[in-house]
């Protein structure tokens, strides 16, 4: 029967979690593993494991759980062991450096944040800014709404100025919070968001680093931030260097070499 | 000075939405675990304003200035100010759709439906960073 791993945390961690669900339907229950100084927060792995909103939850809660009284080592979703047994090995042969970790993560915590566009604010600013795309934007109305040709490129010009406007506004905010922050991890882009930016503070930091989000949102009130936090340290738990170069390609604008990270 | 910020552990179904890509992106990863396929999660990544290079993008943003240039009035930059003022007036952090007008709520609908529609299309017309569809 495989073993689930949540992850992993010191041996004489204050408070291990009791009685918690874990993933699976039913849910199973949380276990923990001990290894000399180490220990694995784990259960048993359902057959079939997908990645539902209630299982990630599941494995979301148990870390946090663990996370709230002293530092955990999030695994990534879905990292099963075929048994026990193999589980304290790891813990056994990677002592060293998972207790190195577990050292630098210590009293520390992820906030990850999140930031888009308020659309109308950021045409109002792009309008204010861009002489062209005002005076085109008004000769369009004027002329009824202008052209097929007219719109698109009016919609051509407004949508490289909004762009423009992403990558200094994202610029922006790691400038902005990275100064209250241990590390910044740069997070893919996507859809959802002009900006997703990991910070790791110092829980003794913490309102310092959520006043400085308020303070950016009063002053770019164009910028609708999104904040989760604290977390487990899920962005700064591994050294590697994939993510490290994950994270500058999101960075960059326009690069298309990222790889994919679920293999 | 903190208590508008939202902070959430990923409780919440939003949350969770917001903090997904950090459960199965990030996190700890040991060789010697088998990491269970996950089929489906790359929808994640198909990327990425795609809505960006589509000609149906432009005529959006277009109506968009269209209407915007409507509410604001000809010739007014000012607005801008305006807009800002009253933003921070409500003390709105985070909350700016709540300061806006029906209208506007209407606009950032069809963005939200353009960009909808941009993940759907996305076969259709080449993206800068459609890593993801390559595979």
């Amino acid at each position: 029967m495989s073993t689930y791993v949540y992850g992993i945390i010191r041996a004489s961690h204050s408070s291990l979690p009791q009685d918690m669900d874990g993933i699976g339907d039913p849910p199973r229950p949380v276990r923990v593993l001990r290894q000399g100084e180490l220990a694995a927060i784990v259960s048993e792995a359902p057959e079939e494991l997908r990645p539902k909103r209630r299982d990630l939850l599941a494995h979301h809660r148990v870390l946090d759980a663990a996370g709230a009284d002293g530092v955990v080592l999030p695994m990534r979703f879905g990292s099963a062991s075929p048994d026990d047994d193999t589980v304290t090995t790891v813990l056994a042969e990677r002592a060293e450096h998972l207790l190195e970790r577990l050292a630098a993560l210590d009293g520390k915590a992820e906030y990850n944040v999140k930031a888009n566009h308020n659309e109308e604010a950021v045409l109002h600013l792009v309008m204010a800014d861009n002489d062209d795309v005002r005076m085109l934007a008004e000769a369009n109305r004027e002329a009824g709404g202008g052209s097929h040709e007219e719109k698109v490129r009016l919609g051509e010009m407004v949508t490289a100025a909004v762009q423009a406007r992403e990558a200094t506004d994202a610029e922006l905010l790691q400038q902005a919070l990275e100064p209250t922050a241990e590390a910044v991890s740069v997070g893919p882009q996507s859809t959802g968001w002009l900006a997703n930016l990991s910070f790791l503070v110092n829980r003794g930091s913490a309102e310092q680093f959520l006043t400085a989000v308020d303070g950016l949102r009063q002053e770019h009130p164009h910028l609708e931030l999104r904040v989760h936090g604290p977390l487990p340290p899920y962005s700064f738990v591994d050294t590697s260097a994939s993510q490290q170069a994950e994270g500058s390609t999101a960075e960059a604008f326009g690069a298309d070499t990222a790889q994919p990270t679920n293999g | 000075m903190t208590v508008a910020t939202q902070q959430s552990g990923g409780g919440g179904s939003s949350g969770l939405y917001d903090v997904l890509e950090l459960i199965l992106d990030r996190g700890l990863v040991i060789d010697a675990f088998i990491r269970v396929s996950l089929v489906g999660i790359e929808i994640l990544k198909i990327d990425i304003r795609i809505v960006v290079a589509s000609v149906d993008t432009y005529l959006r943003f277009a109506e968009a200035c269209n209407r915007l240039d409507l509410e604001a009035g000809p010739r007014k930059p000012a607005g801008l100010t305006e807009l800002t003022g009253q933003l921070t007036e409500s003390g709105a952090r985070g909350k700016t759709k709540g300061a806006l007008s029906g209208a506007a709520e209407t606009i950032s609908d069809a963005f939200q439906q353009s960009r909808d529609e941009g993940k759907e299309r996305q076969g259709a017309r080449p993206a800068a960073r459609r890593r993801e569809a390559e595979r």
